[in-house]
């Protein structure tokens, strides 16, 4: 059922459906052509402004690298030429009141020294002699054991005269925080033995707050020293990382001019920009996680979120605007093929748009000038039809007149004066009624009235070897039929049908039955095979020339397929002819005109 | 009609939908932070000492039953200091935490230069159940703005081995004076080899402890008018302090680590200080049972007691939204709670100053590392025999120039003329 709905649906609207699915199609395609280009087109604005931006922002980290170095190379220089501490640093075995004194002194010194140091940070300063003193002692409880023994002093003592920036990873003695230690041996400058240490250690997350401002999702900044090791960077899970792919990248990319390269470290694709910072023996790297930065930038959802909004609102004014153009049509492609249905009469509505209603109007204009055509046509066949039977029916076998006037003139001759004169009584009737308009219908009675005559001559010229019974139905007496149906059928018999027997019956029944008149001719004559009585009828129209095919089409043609002639016939048992006509009450001439035209229309 | 009437509406509704969906997409939320008035739901706090301070919020937190959320937050306190004094000093009170640890002797000083930025806690508490050393800092001009925390009772922490072993026990050591102190500490040298303690030269506290046990302090009683010049009970102090230099049994140290060093090493014999130490002292477990604690030495002068105090610190509330409920929190745990206290006690061996709670279980308990001392009934006892002074705003700032002073004074300069100059500085520089 559901199904059925659906296929008529689909049926009716194939336009409507077509447009509309190419229409959505279209939008679709272009809104989301559009969509990606634009994402696209943004994408590398984008990247190109982010560049530009990026490189003055590493640029700006760089230089507060160096100020933070040049500090850091101040400060030690300070603490390297400061004669007390040196001299401090150097005493050994002191009792309570000149240690303390020492102690005092170192501390007013680094104070003074310290003051210039940069912020955020810790100044340490250890003699080899074990004495420390610790500026921020927050910032890095260390004792003096522990800094003695740990690699980056063994590596202080390799290179004495250079400023180490050296990283720390989190572990005990940085109290689980990642560190970047600057420090330098201090030697004695005559000789250039090491006496002392200073460091200025500087916590990762003091160091990411250089930069951390500049970074964002997707935006890094990492600060690896010349060993690979990523020593800071705002990307916590990388702090302690070794990523030598990154290192080589970096060390490339700084030689040459700054612009971005494509790089695979810390797993992952990234677009990379690197500065040196030779001083510290680092670079910093700003990686960019592209996607990331530009998730965060365009908001795709709200730009996908746009374009289906927008189809939404196309798709739904393209299908207002289709179904109307389209529904007019579909109703006028509906009103036409139900056309026949309607007699080809009906005209359609000449309604919805322009081009509908132009069509309807301009199909009404055709259907019009069709009808007139088609009613001059059939008023010309029927013409030409009623002149054929006119033609046919003025054909009367000059043989059965001469036949019967030669019967006459024996009767005469032989005396039989009343025979004669019956004959010619019956003669003068069915000439009559030969004569006469042959559209013309008449009573059942008379019909019989013409066949009873129409046998007296018969028996009149053969004898009554062959006997006929007629058997009338009264109440079908008033019925009216057309002229010349049952007589050819009859004239058949008489002739055709009792070659070989010489002697039987004919019987004629007229009847009404299931609101029509059935007209049977049954004779017990030799019977035929029904296949070739088509062959035989048309040449032996002995008295009417109307062949028994041509009653039969012209019963279909006047009455509708419904009626006309059935034969079946059984060899050497008879033949039985059946003739369906309707019950007509009278002459009405009008309406067999108006079934013609019906029938036509429907060859 | 009808079919075009629906066809008009549905048109009309699509158009709506679209509409909105196009303003849902391009409208973020609009709604910013409402600054100010409103309650946060969070509450704040800064303290520096993750074992101790940090450790107690911690478990005031979790014994509050208000509906408020405690956030606790370390810092150095160093840090909070120069933060509370850039954050207030420029009134904008972004950034500040609701309830804040400060130091006794410093509490006054932001009390005075900043009255406005504090809630009063009067409401919240019942100063009578504090010890009455505590209430002076805390409070400033007839309110109460601190919630005293932990007291800052001094006892002389010595081990008991050394001590033996150079002849001496727990009663030698006790109502004795710093002078008594110095020579008990020669003998010990000369028998053990061991220094009697260690100095950083940066930190005057033993000397401040020495003034308070006679009830004096570098400024007068009206907290403002200074105490140094002709002040006897300092001028006996920093003698002494010269005397134990000058004997030879001082380790100097130069950071809180080098101090925890100094007796975790075993280096030194006793350790005259503040309480909150105790922790550091136990954490070299292998000392347990070597070491006891004896009341401080009082100053040989007269009106001194063995009992003084040294760094003790108290919880303020800003005024900033949120007091009303930080000030609850206070009021309901360290303001008020027996339990809570015993809990304290317990868990961080940290000793309030809130009396009611001195009666409890856990304060009688005996240490087991300090050879079965009771040692928190001790302290609790001493904590009653702190004299009352008024410290005053500047005690810090006073220091900087005695440090200063205290070297000339080791130099040779005349105490008189040492104390003279720090007099005349200090003046120069507060008035």
């Amino acid at each position: 059922m559901i199904q059925k709905r659906m296929k008529d649906f689909f049926q009716n609207n194939r336009l409507f459906m077509k447009m509309f699915l190419v229409m959505v199609i279209s939008i679709i395609t272009v809104s989301v052509l559009i969509t990606f280009s634009t994402i696209r087109m943004s994408n590398n604005l984008f990247m190109e402004t982010f560049s530009i931006t990026n490189t003055k922002v590493l640029n700006q980290i760089k230089q507060q690298f160096e100020s933070y170095s040049y500090s850091v190379a101040y400060t030690t220089m300070n603490v390297q030429d400061n004669g007390t501490i040196k001299r401090l640093l150097n005493k050994e075995d002191l009792n309570s009141l000149e240690e303390y004194k020492t102690y005092y002194a170192i501390t007013e010194q680094m104070e003074r020294i310290y003051s210039d140091s940069p912020d955020q940070t810790n100044m340490i300063v250890l003699g080899k002699n074990g004495r420390l003193f610790n500026m921020r002692y927050n910032y890095w409880p260390v004792t003096a054991d522990e800094l003695l023994h740990h690699p980056i002093t063994d590596r202080l003592n390799e290179k004495p005269n250079q400023i180490l920036y050296q990283y720390i990873p989190s572990s005990d003695i940085t109290h689980g925080r990642n560190m970047i230690v600057a420090s330098k041996a201090l030697t004695e400058r005559s000789t250039g033995d090491v006496y002392g240490y200073v460091f200025i250690p500087i916590h990762e997350r003091d160091v990411q707050a250089i930069y951390e401002g500049f970074t964002n999702d997707g935006n890094s900044v990492v600060i690896m020293n010349g060993d690979g090791d990523v020593v800071s960077s705002n990307q916590k899970q990388w702090i302690g990382e070794r990523a030598p792919n990154l290192l080589a990248a970096a060390s490339r990319e700084a030689s040459g001019p700054v612009k971005y390269e494509d790089v695979t470290a810390l797993d992952k694709e990234y677009m990379m920009m690197a500065e040196s910072l030779p001083a510290l023996d680092m670079y910093i790297v700003n990686l960019i996680d592209q996607e990331v930065v530009i998730d965060n930038l365009i908001d795709t959802k709200e730009l996908v979120l746009i374009s289906v909004g927008i189809v939404i609102l196309a798709v739904g004014v393209v299908f207002i605007i289709s179904r109307r153009m389209t529904q007019s049509l579909s109703r006028l492609v509906g009103q036409i093929s139900n056309m026949a249905k309607h007699d080809f009469r009906k005209p359609v509505d000449e309604s919805g748009g322009y081009e509908a209603r132009e069509l309807g109007a301009a199909f009404n204009y055709m259907l019009n000038e069709l009808q007139d055509h088609v009613d001059i046509l059939l008023k010309t066949q029927r013409q030409a039809r009623k002149s054929e039977l006119e033609a046919l029916q003025h054909q009367i076998n000059p043989h059965f007149l001469y036949n019967t006037l030669t019967s006459v003139k024996f009767m005469v001759k032989d005396g039989k004066k009343e025979a004669a004169f019956d004959t010619i009584d019956a003669l003068i009737p069915l000439l009559q009624n030969a004569l006469g308009n042959v559209d013309e219908t008449i009573t059942v009675e008379q019909e019989a009235a013409n066949i009873d005559h129409y046998i007296l001559i018969n028996q009149m010229r053969y004898g009554d070897r062959i006997k006929v019974s007629t058997l009338i139905s009264p109440d079908c007496l008033h019925y009216h039929l057309p002229k010349l149906v049952i007589q050819p059928f009859l004239e058949n018999a008489f002739f055709h049908a009792f070659t070989e027997k010489k002697r039987g019956y004919i019987q004629i029944l007229i009847a009404q039955r299931e609101n029509r008149l059935v007209c049977e001719v049954v004779d017990t004559g030799d019977g035929m095979r029904v296949d070739t009585f088509n062959e035989k009828k048309e040449k032996r129209n002995l008295f009417s020339g109307i062949g028994i095919r041509n009653v039969h089409d012209r019963i279909q043609l006047l009455f509708g397929e419904e009626y006309g002639v059935e034969i079946s016939s059984e060899l050497k048992k008879g033949t039985k002819v059946k003739i369906i006509l309707p019950l007509i009450e009278e002459n009405p001439k009008n309406r067999t005109i108006s079934k013609d035209n019906t029938n036509l229309g429907k060859s | 009609m009808k079919n075009y009437l629906f066809k008009k509406s549905w048109v009309f509704a699509l158009a709506v939908f679209a509409l909105i969906a196009l303003a849902a997409c391009s409208s973020e939320e609009s709604s910013g932070d409402t600054e100010g008035g409103e309650e946060p739901d969070t509450i704040t706090a800064w303290a520096w000492d993750p074992n101790f301070n940090i450790a107690a919020l911690e478990i005031a937190k979790e014994s509050y039953e208000g509906d408020a959320e405690i956030d606790v937050i370390e810092n150095a306190q160093d840090d909070i200091v120069q933060k509370l004094n850039t954050g207030l000093s420029s009134g904008t009170m972004k950034g500040m935490p609701n309830i804040v640890l400060i130091e006794d002797q410093r509490a006054q000083s932001f009390l005075k230069s900043y009255p406005d930025a504090f809630y009063p806690i009067d409401e919240y508490m019942n100063p009578d159940d504090f010890a009455s050393y505590k209430l002076a800092p805390t409070s400033y001009d007839g309110k109460q703005y601190g919630l005293p925390f932990d007291t800052g009772v001094m006892g002389l922490y010595f081990r008991t081995d050394y001590f033996e072993e150079a002849g001496y026990t727990m009663e030698d050591l006790k109502n004795i004076t710093w002078d008594e102190y110095i020579e008990i500490g020669k003998d010990v040298k000369e028998k053990t080899g061991k220094d009697m303690l260690t100095l950083d030269p940066n930190d005057l506290g033993l000397v401040r402890a020495m003034i308070q046990s006679a009830g004096s302090w570098y400024v007068k009683e009206d907290g403002e008018t200074l105490n140094i010049e002709g002040n006897e009970q300092l001028k006996k102090a920093l003698q002494t302090y010269k005397e134990m230099m000058e004997t030879d049994f001082v380790k100097p140290n130069s950071d809180w680590s080098q101090y925890v060093a100094a007796f975790n090493s075993g280096d030194v014999a006793t350790v005259p200080t503040g309480n909150w130490i105790t922790a550091s002292v136990m954490a070299e477990e292998s000392q347990a049972g070597k070491w006891a604690v004896a009341p401080i030495p009082r100053l040989d002068t007269e009106g001194a007691v063995n009992a003084s105090n040294l760094g003790g610190s108290s919880f303020y509330v800003l005024d900033i939204p949120g007091k009303e409920k930080a000030a609850e929190f206070l009021g309901q745990t360290f303001g008020g709670s027996n339990e809570f206290y015993q809990e304290l006690v317990t868990d961080v061996g940290a000793i309030g100053t809130y009396t009611p709670a001195t009666e409890g279980e856990a304060y009688q308990k005996e240490s087991e590392f300090f050879s079965g001392q009771q040692l928190i009934s001790d302290f609790s006892t001493w904590t009653e025999e702190i004299p009352n002074v008024d410290y005053g705003t500047h005690t810090y700032a006073i220091e900087d120039i005695l440090v200063a002073e205290m070297q000339n004074y080791l130099n040779g300069k005349e105490l008189d003329q040492v104390l003279a100059d720090a007099q005349a500085q200090a003046e120069a520089q507060l008035k």
